[in-house]
């Protein structure tokens, strides 16, 4: 039997059906059924049957398990047989299963209890005979047609099978074996294994039952192990971000409420677990008015798929203030308008964008003024961002917090009332300003500042100012500087220009000279009167030794203006002395409404001679040129200054205006002295210019525009040829006046 | 320079006492009334001071002005015979005033004198009807010369 039956227990499906051998004794000669109903019955003891019965539902009840063995143990105590069983119909010849390949028994009593877990195949074996028959059968010895059965010792001398049911369909067997002769089965037995049967279809169906639900339960265990497992992974990631605090978790509606929320999410928007208790918080309200229309995409999305895209929005904090956060979240499934949502603080992120976008701010604005200090002011918070050269030029240590007290100490006391103004106006205006003011350090030195500061909103829409602030302490001094130089300038233009000064000199030094001439001749007639006229003539040289001392002054002090500055023979870019000229007259220009425009040429090379007196020259072609446009009304008065090269190593300089011009005959008379087509000034500059330029070894010349007005050009060589004697007028009506007169 | 020039200028120098001999004090108005009147218009007072003496000496009637507009508002405008006149003078120039004279019709000689200038100088303003021109310092005779010719042209 163990031979047998271990190895069909290892067959797998397609397998399980023995072939039938050839030569096997027929079916007939191994049933002997008719024979129960011949022999005596023995008389039925219902009394044990009874109790035997009881004694299996019971055990059905109690302990379902072992079922089958007792069921087996009551056919063997009824029966008073030698073995009895169960045999199953499975599939894989051990479960037991409807419309199965093999039999197999679950339970044995008796001799063959060895045999438990053996079978037989459903094709070939008395088991399968008694499906096929469908009824109940005695074999007698039936190993004789199935061989297999050979080695399940001891033999079978008689075996009675019955067939039982469940919902119609044969699923088993339970039989009862007599090894020996010592006692035939008889009707009795029939009846009883009938009984029996049916029982053990009840038993069959409970235990079917019960496999399932083990089966179920096992499956539901197994599902929610793996839920569960799954679960608590989830639940520790979750519970990883949750403590982590890294990200905000919301329970929300759809419409609008915050079930729940972890301390993340809290001390993002700073509310409390008392707000969120009292259902207060409402992302809606959480929201700023702007970004609502912003909600509707996700909101929709949610509704749509359950899930929304993440995106950047901003929460309004309990203050008011605004935080930056990236939104992800869904709906949780069969719950309708509730979900999660996981929110990211993006403020580190936005103040690193922020600082950035100020830090290339500071970069413009400190390219637009040059080597300066920035700050930034967020007049909300109050909080000032100062760049390290504004450290330095307040002279703090730098990263000391920037505060508007620690600021005033520094600031000038009397500049102290504008800057609190200045502060005051900024924070309320939200305006770009410029302004300047004075610092007054410790050691009592004075520092100029100018500041230009731009108004910009920030992330919350705060006003922010970002202002660079120049120490122009340098160029102020040195702008006192030229306007000092400036007004020498002026001085030595007005009083020194070469025009007025070879007329005060020719004026000043002749006067008088007149005056001792004229005084002499009439000292000279009175005495030679008759009479002398004594007292006359004592008037006459009084007066006379008066104007040569006048004339003796008027030297001295024409040396004296002379003797501060020589006139020099120097390389002159004209470029550049043009810019000096019409940086100091800019004033001027601007006073008579005159647009200058320069065209100078690149690479333009120096010129040798005196800078002071070119200047003096283009000076005086400026004059002449906005002058000329002081009528002019109906046009721009615009006055075009361009330097070229000209022909044969020379420079030339032309003015151009839009003036009233002159006449073509008169262009010859233009440089003569007191000729004049202004109301002001005697019209002796364009002579004096041109003395200078010719002293240049120069010419200088007027043409008349296409257009309105005149151009006015000198040209002068690059290199003089020689010193020449100077034939420079003031030179010569000074000095040996001067000799002759000292 | 200045020897040069009175060397020049001495050399035209007219006898002196040749037109008016018989004047000797210029103080005396009655007499000043027969006398040509010359007026000197200079904002230089050494010339103010000096050039009337000589002129009495010459035999003229002088007055002195010191500037262009005090001479308008004179009332001697009419009764100038010749007039000596500088050319750069503060407000109204010298042929400004000349160019005044001529609108008004008052067909006065003018001598001009200056400080500074040159022949060109010179040839314009005698171009436009200056009787003469002086450059300071001239000498008595010069000035002489120079008045007797304006008078004989007008």
């Amino acid at each position: 039997m163990e031979s047998m039956a271990e190895p069909d227990k290892s067959r797998n499906d397609s397998s399980l059906e023995t072939p039938i051998p050839v030569g096997a004794v027929p079916l007939e000669s191994i049933l002997c059924t008719e024979e129960l109903s011949r022999r005596p019955s023995r008389p039925p003891d219902y009394q044990k049957e009874n109790h035997a019965l009881v004694e299996l539902t019971s055990a059905l009840a109690d302990s379902p398990s072992t079922i089958f063995q007792t069921l087996a143990d009551t056919i063997q105590e009824i029966t008073q047989c030698d073995s009895a069983g169960l045999s199953l119909l499975t599939k894989d010849g051990k479960s037991p299963h409807v419309e199965g390949k093999r039999f197999y028994w679950p339970a044995i009593a008796g001799m063959w209890n060895p045999h438990v877990g053996g079978g037989t195949p459903r094709n070939f074996g008395p088991c399968g005979d008694v499906l096929d028959q469908n009824r109940t059968l005695l074999f007698s010895h039936f190993e004789r047609r199935y061989p297999y059965l050979v080695p399940v010792n001891p033999a079978a001398e008689e075996c009675l099978l019955v067939p039982f049911y469940v919902a119609g369909n044969a699923v088993g067997t339970i039989w009862a074996i007599m090894h020996t002769g010592r006692r035939k089965f008889d009707g009795e037995d029939n009846r009883v294994m009938a009984s029996l049967g049916k029982f053990a279809s009840s038993a069959y169906q409970a235990l079917v039952h019960i496999e399932n639900l083990k089966v179920q339960v096992t499956e539901r265990e197994k599902a929610e192990a793996e839920v569960r497992e799954l679960a608590s992974g989830l639940e520790a990631k979750v519970r990883r971000l949750v403590e982590a605090n890294v990200v905000g978790i919301v329970i929300f509606t759809l419409e609008g409420a915050i079930i729940d929320a972890n301390e993340a999410f809290l001390q993002m928007v700073q509310y409390d677990r008392d707000d969120l208790a009292s259902g207060r918080m409402r992302w809606t309200d959480l929201t700023p008015a702007e970004c609502r229309d912003r909600d509707e995409r996700p909101i929709a999305e949610l509704k749509a798929s359950g899930v929304f895209q993440p995106f950047e929005k901003e929460y309004l904090r309990k203050d008011g203030t605004r935080v930056p956060v990236l939104l992800g979240g869904t709906l949780f499934e069969g719950a309708g308008n509730e979900g999660v949502a996981f929110i990211l603080d993006l403020s580190e992120q936005k103040r690193a964008e922020r600082s950035l976008r100020r830090s290339e701010a500071f970069l413009v604005e400190g390219q637009r003024l040059g080597q300066i200090g920035s700050y930034s002011w967020r007049v909300a918070t109050g909080e000032i961002t100062w760049s390290e050269q504004l450290y330095r030029i307040y002279e703090f240590e730098i990263g000391v917090p920037v505060t508007f007290d620690l600021i005033r100490t520094r600031v000038h006391p009397d500049d102290l009332t504008l800057y609190e103004k200045m502060v005051e106006q900024a924070a309320n205006g939200g305006k770009d300003f410029e302004w300047q003011y004075r610092l007054m350090m410790p050691d009592r030195s004075i520092k100029h500042l100018q500041a230009v500061a731009r108004a910009t909103r920030d992330q919350d829409g705060q006003l922010e100012y970002i202002a660079a602030i120049q120490d122009v302490t340098a160029r102020r001094l040195s702008e006192e500087a030229r306007d000092k130089a400036t007004s020498e300038l002026a001085h030595v233009a007005s009083m020194m220009s070469l025009g007025t000064l070879a007329a005060s000199i020719a004026h000043e030094v002749n006067q008088p000279l007149a005056g001792i001439v004229t005084n002499a001749a009439t000292c000279q007639r009175m005495l030679a009167a008759t009479p002398p006229n004594i007292d006359g003539a004592l008037e006459t040289v009084r007066r006379t030794i008066r104007d040569a001392n006048r004339a003796s002054q008027v030297i001295t002090r024409l040396r004296a203006l002379f003797n501060r500055r020589q006139i020099a023979t120097e390389s002159v870019d004209l470029n550049e002395a043009t810019r000096e000229v019409i940086a100091l007259s800019l004033n001027g220009l601007q006073r008579n409404e005159v647009l200058v425009r320069l065209e100078l040429a690149d690479n333009l090379p120096p010129v040798t001679g005196d800078r002071i007196l070119l200047q003096q020259v283009v000076l005086n072609l400026l004059r002449n040129g906005s002058e000329a446009m002081s009528a002019v009304h109906d046009r721009p008065r615009l006055l075009l200054i361009r330097t070229d090269r000209d022909e044969g190593d020379r420079v030339r300089l032309s003015v151009k205006d839009a003036g009233v011009g002159f006449e073509p005959q008169a262009a010859d008379s233009l440089f003569e002295n007191f000729h004049t087509t202004k109301n002001e000034g005697m019209g002796i500059g364009l002579s004096v210019s041109r003395s200078i330029i010719e002293s240049h070894q120069g010419r200088l010349w007027a043409e008349k525009n296409d257009g309105p007005g005149s151009t006015f050009s000198f040209s002068i060589p690059c290199r003089r040829e020689a010193d020449l004697p100077s034939n420079d007028t003031a030179l010569v009506a000074c000095a040996p006046s001067g000799r002759d007169t000292a | 320079m200045i020897s040069a020039e009175n060397q020049r200028q001495s050399i035209i120098d007219a006898p002196r006492g040749e037109v008016h001999p018989s004047v000797v004090r210029s103080e005396d108005t009655r007499i000043a009334i027969e006398r040509p009147l010359v007026s000197i218009v200079d904002d230089d007072e050494s010339v103010r001071e000096s050039l009337p003496d000589l002129l009495r000496e010459f035999g003229f009637a002088a007055r002195a002005f010191s500037s262009a507009e005090e001479f308008l508002a004179s009332g001697s405008v009419a009764e100038t015979s010749c007039l000596i006149l500088d050319i750069a003078m503060p407000g109204m120039s010298g042929p400004e005033l000349q160019l005044e004279l001529g609108r008004r019709r008052q067909a006065i000689p003018i001598v001009f004198i200056t400080g500074q200038g040159d022949e060109t100088i010179r040839t314009r303003l005698l171009k436009q009807g200056a009787a003469g021109l002086l450059l300071k310092p001239f000498s008595d005779s010069a000035l002489l010369a120079a008045i007797k010719t304006a008078l004989r042209v007008s």
